[in-house]
């Protein structure tokens, strides 16, 4: 029995994605995602969604200034940054994926931006077009890794500021960079400790000193 | 805002600027949050925020559980407002698999978000008002939320923390004698909020400490990307309730408090006029409860197509988003959360300028952010 249930539930198994992230889903369109698409024709790109958002892909050189056109023109009026994220595609060309969901609070529409960056290359900063972006860039930056240029003050914001690493890329364990040495336990088993106090207090002492 | 001093002063006295530091074990900072201030004197020159001390990689976390398996978790955000940050996941999962949820499940879930956020602006009220010094109400406030937690105990089984909806709809109907302790309980809160009203808003030094205290004006609240009554505060009518319909909302009665300052005393009126909308519609609501399933058909296996999808709901604190990325598989590729008090937060060097010391604990407080959800 318990052989059969194992034949039976393994090619049920998802195969994990090999090339890469690609959405799927239909392009939706909205008058902002065309009307950006014909101003930035050669810089944006239609991106497919799930659930109709209208998404558009914008190159790196163009990204602040479609932003800003977004935001001020008097057509799209999108002055509100909703959120803004960056996402790790190790298995992608373009390895990093800056994501920024924008909302019109006189207009009521809402539209998602993306910015594709190789790994190692720094995001322009939007920080200038909403003061909103400023601790969501240090939030991507803190997390994922990614360099916001022109951002004003580009620190750690959740992590301590000697933390190495950026937890939410793919490639950082779930249990930190000491997940293997605690399972490893370095330390070794737990020991009790001796009746005689001194040599206790010197054992506890030793303990102090290596860590 | 930097007040002039006199000539002579400026020649015969020294004077520098002071950092001082507040937090993390602050209790007017509502959490473990840091806040080291540039002073002139008594007045804020400069805020520096440092958060972060409760960081839990909730977003790490979720990437390593399936759908089903990571929905408490985010109950562990905002606290104080657990039903609603599940509200939030599950709604973002329920928009990524394109299920569909029963009307009555909608319904119950208009119920339970309501009373949550009722519950979380009764302990905004209570903590706000002893930042400022107003003793008495802190019992007035915990004393009203105690019911809630109780209804909560009873349909849910659990009180701060309950884990409200699966995936795809409601688990239990309401028990028996559940609605008519909920009418009971509203009908009695209706009242008291007036009373504790009285309390506060004519009060001379309540007024005196809030009104003309924090103000951020309406460009600079959109610009700074604030949500929820912090936002409205300012005038800005922007309620995901109503902007971005989700749920069964569109299908009750109620209005959005708006105010015209953006001040510290605009925030409270704010909040306590929400309060009545909230009761306003668990009662319509509880009265067109419509009949039906509860539970959605959710598959027992959640494989999402590869994508992405962004679903947004009005926490107490504001817009709590949830931004997954899914990879074909039943766990989420990359999940984000827009946490309204982080932003909210972000949103303080703006108010604080200029400020006095004493005012920060009020700015602060009028903000309501929970540092479970700041930190993430």
């Amino acid at each position: 029995m318990a052989d059969e249930k194992e034949t039976t539930a393994a090619p049920a198994a998802p195969a994990p994605p090999k090339k890469g992230w690609e959405p799927t889903g239909e392009i939706a369109e909205s008058d902002a995602s065309k009307a950006l698409l014909e101003k930035f024709a050669g810089f944006a790109a239609p991106v497919k969604n799930l659930a109709k958002e209208p998404t558009v892909m914008v190159k790196k050189e163009k990204l602040v200034e479609a932003l800003e056109y977004l935001k001020s023109d008097p057509q799209h009026l999108f002055d509100y940054l909703s959120d803004m994220t960056a996402v790790h595609y190790p298995d992608n060309d373009k390895k990093i994926m800056t994501v920024y969901h924008l909302y019109s609070t006189s207009r009521k529409d809402s539209i998602r931006v993306k910015c594709e960056l190789d790994e190692g290359e720094a995001c322009p900063t939007c920080v200038g077009v909403w003061p909103a972006a400023n601790w969501m860039e240090r939030e991507a930056f803190d997390l994922m890794g990614v360099a916001f240029e022109g951002h004003p003050d580009l620190r750690r914001i959740l992590m301590p500021d000697e933390w190495e690493g950026h937890p939410l890329r793919k490639e950082y364990p779930l249990g930190g960079p000491q997940e293997e040495e605690i399972r490893s336990n370095k330390y070794g088993k737990p020991q009790l400790l001796p009746d005689d106090l001194e040599e206790a207090r010197k054992i506890i002492e030793e303990g102090r000193n290596e860590r | 805002m930097n007040a002039e001093k006199p000539s002579y002063m400026r020649e015969v006295l020294e004077t520098r600027e002071m950092e001082l530091n507040m937090g993390p074990q602050h209790p007017a900072t509502h959490g473990v949050y840091r806040a080291i201030l540039t002073l002139d004197g008594e007045r804020i020159m400069k805020l520096n925020s440092v958060v972060g001390y409760l960081h839990r990689g909730i977003e790490k976390w979720a990437e390593y559980r399936t759908y089903q398996q990571g929905v408490p978790i985010y109950d562990r955000l905002d606290y104080l407002g657990a039903v609603l940050n599940n509200h939030g996941i599950v709604g973002a999962v329920e928009k990524l698999l394109q299920l569909e949820v029963p009307r009555k499940a909608e319904y119950q879930r208009v119920i339970c978000d309501e009373l949550q956020r009722l519950a979380s602006h009764l302990m905004w009220f209570a903590t706000h008002a002893l930042d400022i010094g107003a003793m008495s109400v802190l019992f007035y406030g915990v004393r009203e939320r105690e019911p809630i937690m109780d209804l909560f105990e009873a349909h849910f089984g659990q009180r701060l923390l309950p884990n409200a909806y699966p995936i795809g709809g409601c688990r239990l109907d309401f028990p028996k004698g559940w609605t008519e302790a909920c009418r009971k309980f509203l009908k009695a809160l209706k009242p008291r909020i007036d009373d504790y009203e009285t309390l506060l808003t004519g009060n001379r030094m309540w007024r005196q400490r809030t009104i003309g205290v924090g103000v951020i004006s309406k460009e600079d609240a959109i610009a700074y990307g604030l949500s929820g009554p912090t936002l409205r505060g300012s005038g800005v009518c922007f309620d995901v309730r109503r902007s971005i319909p989700y749920s069964a909302y569109p299908e009750f009665d109620f209005e959005i408090p708006l105010g015209t300052n953006g001040d510290v005393f605009d925030r409270y009126l704010c909040r306590m006029k929400e309060m009545r909308q909230s009761i306003r519609i668990i009662e319509q609501a509880l009265d067109g409860m419509p009949e039906g399933d509860l539970k959605g058909k959710a598959p027992k296996i959640m494989r999402a197509p590869m994508g992405e999808v962004y679903f947004t709901v009005e926490a107490a604190k504001g817009q709590l988003g949830y931004y997954i990325v899914s990879d074909g598989t039943d766990k989420p590729y990359r999940l984000h959360i827009k946490s309204p008090s982080f932003i909210n937060l972000q949103g303080l060097n703006r108010m604080s300028e200029g400020a006095l010391i004493a005012d920060m604990v009020a700015i602060i407080g009028s903000i309501d952010i929970v540092l479970g959800e700041v930190d993430r």
